[in-house]
């Protein structure tokens, strides 16, 4: 069992377990926690997982875990660990099940007061316009040749077929496209998952919400975002639905099966891996993508959906809604990094974690490459969220941060602790509306089954991971079931 | 003997079956699931065939509760009961924890007929069954239990 005692602290935000500690760990592990954090990190087997990611075949430097950690299977929520590309493994429960669950956040040249009367109506269009139901997709079922196209352009070619603009794809991580993706490797059984939910939000901890700007910390980069003092914008968390879940499922399973093969050992079945290099690995690559692929599009059709609903409520002529960033939380990706002169490429996976490049980054837009990558991070429901920016100091986390505020209690535990309705009327008090199908959904996902995003935003803030640009507060929150 | 138990976990669903055989307990693995995570039907009978096919008993378990929520999302249907045609487990010593170890793939079956309802709708909707922790085994008495971990 894991203690405090067993802790090296490296900074006030940074903690890190030996390599001496296990025998089978080949790097060590670090946690960027305060201490609280840390303390309360051993009520769940998040830090166990940390470790057991330390053994992974070809792991370069430190398996790590973001501030928001808690316990996943495999890998931690929260987990980062970059792979030598060319020796190396690819796991798939380094990435999650939903491939690609992300945040794409849609600015307004409104203020609050603008939108404050319209607000009901609009929540209720974006409630009607984007299918949020469990497993129940859109009424028109896509061919299979035309999901192959989705596959392959992601939301550029949405784009292309009139759901967007040009700017929406430019405004969006990889472009809204892996290019790695091949639709040849995908299962019929993920395509017929796929073919009705392009454009849908699912449940649990998925939402829209419209929020506005509450305070900017940093002017010059909230300026060079295009964010400003009471702005309303509307985020969009989801990821690549039924579809993503079908290959993450059919990957795990043949991952389970040739492990033997290429002689790895693991210390749990879920961390399931093979070589990068393999054709196995290659082929699960080639599958994430299109499941990375699907999810980007997924993003584009609701945020054309939204776009919709803001212009049957405030009208056609209303300002339109421009796209921020569009940014994974649950992906692995081929980057490349420099130590001491030395370029390596590696397979960051990050798992409930998100990239944030720094400033000058090639692979960032033009627009944002004097300050850095725009960072989403959505808060629990109802709570504030986050907009920070990417830092060169993040660079031995693979310039990664945290995805959200994680979870600390059950969702039967947050059923004990609040009902739907108590929780509607709190935030109805605050001033926020909820809409949702389900009261049983609105509890389970209670603020108080949640880390304080505050707190956690800070360590990520303190610890240098990623600087704090803006905070968002909801006005209205939609959810799926 | 009860069914199933849903069991504490911070994020995800996690829930023990039990069966008097491996049979009933793929049976009430697959009610636990359905009611663990709030699955309602409507009226009708439905028949729909399945086939799962896996390298161990384990993954027998976790491929089968997959394929089930394959054919429910993409049919829109809930599953009750199910007739098994076939139940092929290899391992030798059943009271082994079926963990690890993988055994030549394709050595353990199932095949049967599922009898259910339309879908209404759900709680929760599973993203995957995960191997995380995942044992199955017979106790002294005799009963058979698993325990899965469901990514909600």
């Amino acid at each position: 069992m894991l203690s405090k005692k067993d802790f090296k602290k490296v900074t006030d935000w940074l903690w890190e377990i030996p390599k001496s500690f296990r025998s089978d760990m080949r790097v060590p592990a670090r946690a960027y926690v305060s201490e609280k954090m840390l303390e309360e990190s051993f009520k769940d087997r998040s830090l166990e997982q940390l470790v057991n990611v330390a053994t992974l075949p070809g792991i370069v430097n430190y398996s790590m875990a973001m501030p928001d950690m808690h316990e996943g299977y495999g890998f931690s929520i929260g987990g980062v660990a970059a792979m030598d590309a060319k020796e190396g493994v690819i796991s798939p429960g380094g990435v999650g099940y939903d491939i690609n669950c992300g945040m794409r956040l849609l600015k307004s040249d409104y203020q609050s007061k603008d939108i404050q009367p319209h607000l009901d109506k609009l929540a209720t269009e974006i409630q009607k316009e984007v299918p949020s139901g469990l497993g129940r997709g859109r009424q028109i079922k896509l061919d299979i040749a035309t999901l192959d196209k989705i596959l392959e352009g992601g939301a550029k070619r949405l784009v292309e077929q009139g759901y967007g603009e040009k700017e929406d794809i430019e405004n969006c991580e990889a472009n809204g496209r892996l290019e790695q993706a091949d639709p040849s490797v995908v299962s019929s059984h993920a395509k017929n998952r796929g073919r009705d939910q392009v454009g849908t939000l699912g449940s649990g901890n998925h939402f829209l919400e419209i929020q506005k700007v509450e305070s900017i910390f940093d002017e010059k980069v909230a300026e060079a975002f295009g964010l400003f003092q009471n702005q309303v914008v509307i985020m969009i968390h989801t990821g690549s639905r039924g579809f993503g879940h079908q290959i993450a499922t059919d990957y795990i399973r043949v991952m389970m099966g040739v492990m033997q093969k290429y002689g790895i050992q693991l210390p749990d079945r879920e961390l399931a891996a093979c070589p990068f290099n393999s054709p196995e690995g290659q082929r699960y690559f080639a599958a994430m993508s299109c499941g990375a692929n699907y999810a980007w599009a997924n993003r584009q059709m609701i945020a054309h959906s939204v776009r919709k609903a803001w212009k049957n409520i405030l009208g056609k002529n209303a300002s339109p809604l421009s796209v921020l960033y569009d940014v994974a939380h649950n992906l692995a990706k081929i980057e490349k990094y420099k130590f001491g002169g030395k370029e390596v490429e590696v397979v960051v996976h990050r798992k409930g974690a998100t990239r944030a490049f720094p400033p000058g980054h090639p692979e960032i837009p033009e627009r944002y490459r004097e300050v850095g990558q725009p960072v989403l991070i959505p808060g629990s429901m109802g709570t504030a969220s986050y907009i920070l920016v990417g830092t060169e100091e993040s660079k031995e986390a693979w310039y990664t941060t945290c995805h959200g505020a994680g979870r600390t209690m059950s969702r039967k535990a947050a059923m004990r602790a609040v009902s739907g309705q108590e929780v509607i009327k709190k935030l109805g008090e605050k001033g926020i509306l909820i809409k949702c199908w389900s009261m049983r959904g609105i509890a389970e996902e209670a603020p108080i089954a949640y880390k304080n995003i505050d707190e956690v935003v800070e360590v990520v803030h303190q610890a240098g991971l990623a600087k704090k640009v803006v905070r968002l507060v909801p006005l209205a929150v939609i959810k799926g079931e | 003997m009860e069914k199933f138990e849903i069991l504490e976990h911070v994020t995800d669903l996690k829930i023990k079956f039990f069966g008097k055989d491996k049979k009933e307990l793929f049976l009430n693995a697959m009610i636990g699931m359905y009611e663990g995570a709030r699955y309602q039907s409507q009226d009708g009978k439905i028949e729909r065939e399945i086939k799962v096919s896996s390298q161990d008993l384990a993954s027998l378990l976790v491929d089968f509760l997959s394929e089930l929520l394959y054919l429910t999302e993409i049919n829109q249907e809930v599953y009750q009961q199910i007739q098994f045609k076939k139940f092929n487990d290899p391992s030798t010593n059943s009271r082994s924890k079926e963990r690890g170890s993988p055994l030549a793939a394709g050595q353990a079956k199932l095949e049967g007929i599922l009898i259910g309802k339309k879908l209404q709708r759900m709680g929760i909707l599973i993203k995957g069954v995960t191997y995380h922790n995942l044992e199955i085994q017979q106790k002294k008495e005799g009963v058979w239990e698993a325990t899965v971990l469901f990514d909600i």
